[in-house]
């Protein structure tokens, strides 16, 4: 709980009404979209960098955290206020403050909804390739701060790909501006890089300048559909083999092909095993050339069907149904642990059949899709908390799966972040030393750990004992 | 209990993904989490759990939706979204009761077949001491701030005639019943429904309405103990004024042998289909008797689009080819997210030679008026008309077509207010 003279303080920054301290407002605050709750004490609206600054000063004296939010998004925990303290949100600073078609680059505030931009880039014949599967309704903010990828990845890359330079408020209150808006530039250290996908750890993003793309003449849609999803992902990487790059290669497996039908009602099969949703974008030439080498992949890969989506409505529709799997899901089991490794491209048909195999060994219902193009994978263990047995099983099959993904040289998250949901895990990917690297450099930026704290790190790491403490002793808690 | 129980299954549904943050219209004005359907879900689920009271604030939240049923759409899970919102908004109202003001109005007014009539009888005589005229078609600007009328508001005048009191529709009450022998021989049969909108706002539509479905060869009939269809009452949370309506209407309806029973306004229709199975099901009046009423009734609803395109198939004469019109289709939410009817309306229209038909932007966002909001938040309604007005701005259209008198003034003063040149109509005007 803050004090009055906190509470009147952060009212005197931003103003009377943007900052609240109602249990409504917090129960609001309390959650993102891997629907734990933890209550905040306090949200606060922000709207300018200096609004920000004069919070973490406020913060840093009184040694309350401050948790930045977007949307409340994320999947990896990054927005909940696991410790109390103050909620920042960016909801407000959503201006696209310049797209520059000259230079192919935009300038935008945080809180910008990704798709909105994208219409407005769009319609000026630019791109901006990242695609979450949340778009349409998570922030540039919260993508910079995950690093965000989705299905265009596999051609286009990740969001850091696109960010050239931001403005950041520090953990401390500076405000600062890191890289360029230039095509090139190699002043100091790339802080650009170390910023994007540090989940709200080391600063706050008040400004991004984004790099973007002529938007490409046309895109095509197809829909394969394979009686087995080992076949599906056998083709993906039979698709990359014959030196296709499509903008978009994604795979569902037959579970989730059943719940997202029920949904979306797209027409897909229902009993199918798998499916790939495939687009190749650029020349129209192109197109027609690389989707008819794609059919024929696809079929010697044992596809049932191969099917280029006609209309418009089609297209959405088969989008709305791949955007919705990750939900959908519930309709299956009532709870899910949502993992999302990658692994290299050639190695996802050992990814799907390894999962298959724990699946089984732990009897539990897990459904894969995703990104199978660029070997990013969503394994969704179903289970119901309420059943003993289940709830045992699933973290364990989290485990077994982290293990396979890394055994075949892949990483345990390309997209999510880790946050709090698998801060447990850090270990079986970095070792010792670069965990320990990482939490000095937080403790630079951070030294009283002000800042979305209770992320990344374990909390028994970043204690005294590790040596990784912060500089100045343990953060004082309110 | 068994519906409390329900309701709880359904707000432990959500899973919290966010999906129907941006899509929602009061969020994209309002700006906060608690605006979202996401957001009101967690309130309302702290509400029923005993660890939130009934409080200014949280009356605010839950009232801060025009029902527009986006979220319920777009929500992968199939979260009933305006089914928990109702739910509060009626069970505050069972702990609390409703404003004075509205209170008078529902319980009063509106559940009376006389005194409505009434009261805005007196108040078309009126008007003209209320409201200056605006030099807008078909609009008052408030003079005086009245109790649900804002500042600069642009109201409908209330027309001079109502529908149910004009001659050639009073004559249309009497019915007379088909027998077997010459059913198949006779031309097909609607029962028109006027609503509040028609009757009191815009006759026109009715009778252009009439027309229509005398012209594509059908007989009308209009009963003339038709009430209000209830549904202001209903999303205000007075379910008891809304159950006294349906029962009131479908007792209007059902001396006439008709073949449909049809309105013109896109709230009524889904009133009149839908809601008032739910109104007249549950437990304390589950009786086989009364369900096969209200079957028989809300079968025959239909809107008066679908009627003329699908069952119809009205053919358009078309007016002045060399002055052709830009036209825009508005989707008002109660036909199109409740009731599926896209097409009819757009077809309708392409097929008068003498309008050219252009799709605008995001024609499926709510106009803003509905859910209470124009009467409980007229700031954040007519916010959300914004982008509305944006859209037909942008469209170039000359005329706004809709299949809703709601919609039709939520969006004249929506244009009147951002400065937008063009008509609103009904889609039945423009045949």
């Amino acid at each position: 709980m803050f004090t009055e003279s906190i509470k009147n303080e952060l009212r005197r920054i931003v103003g009377e009404a943007n900052a609240s301290f109602s249990k409504e407002d917090l129960l609001c605050y309390s959650y993102d979209a891997t629907n734990k709750v933890s209550m905040p004490d306090g949200v606060v609206f922000a709207s300018t960098p200096e609004e920000i600054s004069g919070i973490m000063k406020t913060a840093n004296a009184a040694g309350f955290g401050v948790i930045p939010r977007g949307a409340g998004t994320g999947a990896s925990g990054g927005s909940v206020p696991v410790e109390g303290g103050l909620v920042l949100s960016l909801e407000r600073m959503k201006k696209i403050i310049e797209i520059d078609a000259e230079n192919l680059l935009a300038v935008v505030e945080p809180g910008v909804v990704t798709w909105e931009f994208q219409q407005e880039v769009e319609a000026r014949g630019l791109f901006y390739p990242p695609d979450p599967t949340s778009l349409k309704f998570s922030t540039i903010g919260g993508n910079i701060a995950e690093c965000a990828g989705g299905p265009r990845a596999v051609k286009y890359g990740v969001t850091r790909d696109y960010v050239m330079g931001l403005e950041v408020v520090l953990p401390t209150g500076e405000i600062i501006n890191t890289g360029v808006r230039t095509v090139k530039g190699v002043v100091g250290y790339d802080l650009t890089r170390l910023i994007v996908g540090s989940e709200g750890t080391l600063g706050i993003v008040t400004k991004a300048t984004l790099k973007l793309l002529p938007l490409p003449e046309t895109t095509k849609t197809m829909l394969a559909v394979f009686p087995d999803v080992k076949d599906a992902a056998r083709a993906v990487s039979e698709i990359i083999k014959a030196r296709i790059i499509p903008s978009t290669l994604e795979l569902m497996d037959g579970v989730s092909i059943k719940c997202v039908e029920e949904f979306a009602k797209a027409g897909l099969p229902a009993d199918a095993g798998g499916l790939l949703l495939i687009e190749v974008d650029g020349a129209v030439e192109t197109t027609e050339k690389e989707a008819v080498i794609i059919e024929g992949i696809c079929k010697d890969s044992r596809a049932i069907s191969v099917q280029a989506a006609s209309e418009k409505n089609e297209v959405k529709n088969l989008w709305k149904a791949r955007r919705s799997a990750s939900a959908a899901l519930f309709r299956a089991r009532p709870h899910k642990i949502n993992e999302d490794v990658v692994v290299p491209r050639s190695a996802v048909v050992e990814l799907i059949a390894g999962v298959e195999e724990i699946a089984e060994r732990k009897n539990l219902l897990i459904a894969c899709f995703g990104h199978a193009g660029d070997g990013n994978i969503h394994v969704n263990v179903m289970y119901d908390r309420s059943d003993p047995r289940e709830a045992k099983a699933a973290p364990e099959a989290v485990e077994d799966v982290f293990r396979l993904a890394l055994g075949l040289k892949g990483t345990i998250s390309g997209e999510h972040g880790i946050g709090t949901a698998k801060a447990k895990y850090l270990g079986m990917e970095l070792g010792p030393a670069a965990i320990d690297l990482m939490m000095r450099i937080k403790n630079v930026f951070d030294p009283r750990g002000v800042l979305n704290p209770g992320k990344i790190f374990l909390q028994a790491d970043m204690s005294p004992a590790s040596g990784a403490r912060p500089a100045q002793g343990a953060p004082v808690r309110h | 209990m068994e519906e409390l129980k329900h309701l709880k299954d359904e707000i432990n549904k959500c899973v919290k993904c966010g999906t129907c943050r941006s899509i929602c219209p009061t969020f994209r004005v309002i700006g906060r989490e608690s605006a979202s359907a996401r957001g009101k879900i967690t309130l309302i689920g702290a509400r029923f759990n005993s660890e939130l009271d009934i409080t200014d604030a949280y009356l605010k939240h839950i009232k801060e939706c025009t029902m527009c049923g986006a979220c319920r759409d777009t929500c992968p899970n199939g979260v009933d979204t305006i089914g928990i919102i109702n739910a509060a908004r009626a069970q505050a109202v069972k702990e609390q009761g409703l404003p004075l003001a509205a209170n008078l109005f529902l319980k009063n007014i509106l559940d009376s077949s006389k005194l409505m009539p009434f009261a805005l009888k007196c108040a078309a005589r009126f008007q003209g001491v209320f409201f200056k005229d605006s030099g807008v078609d078909n609009g008052l600007l408030s003079r005086f701030s009245l109790p649900l009328v804002g500042q600069g508001r642009l109201i409908p005048p209330l027309a001079e005639t109502f529908f149910l009191d004009m001659p050639e529709v009073k004559a249309l009450a009497s019915d007379t019943a088909r027998t077997e022998k010459n059913r198949a021989a006779r031309p097909l049969k609607a029962a028109f429904y006027a609503g509040c909108g028609v009757n009191y706002l815009m006759p026109n539509v009715g009778v252009k309405s009439i027309e229509a479905v005398r012209k594509a060869g059908g007989d009308v009939v209009v009963p003339d103990s038709q009430v209000c269809c209830g549904m202001p009452a209903y999303y205000m949370g007075d379910v008891e004024t809304a159950r006294n309506l349906a029962l009131k209407n479908i007792e209007a309806f059902e001396g006439y042998d008709c073949d449909y029973i049809v309105t013109a306004c896109a709230t009524c229709t889904y009133g009149l289909k839908s809601v008032f199975k739910e109104l007249l099901s549950g437990e304390s009046i589950r009786s086989r008797e009364m369900t096969a009423r209200v079957n028989a009734f809300c079968s025959k609803v239909m809107d008066i689009t679908v009627l003329l395109a699908d069952v119809l198939k009205y053919r358009s004469e078309g007016g002045n080819k060399d002055a052709k019109r830009i036209v825009t289709y508005h989707d008002p939410c109660h036909l199109n997210r409740n009731l599926g009817v896209r097409d009819e309306p757009r077809e309708l229209l392409k097929g008068n030679s003498s309008l050219v038909f252009k799709q605008m932007r995001f024609p499926c966002s709510c106009c803003g008026l509905g859910g209470g909001v124009s009467l409980t938040n007229y700031e954040l309604s007519i916010e959300i008309t914004k982008r509305k007005a944006e859209s037909v701005r942008d469209s170039g259209a000359e005329v706004v077509a809709t299949a809703c008198p709601g919609c039709i003034v939520q969006i004249r003063d929506g244009l009147h207010r951002y400065g937008v040149d063009a008509e609103v109509k009904h889609v039945v005007e423009l045949l």
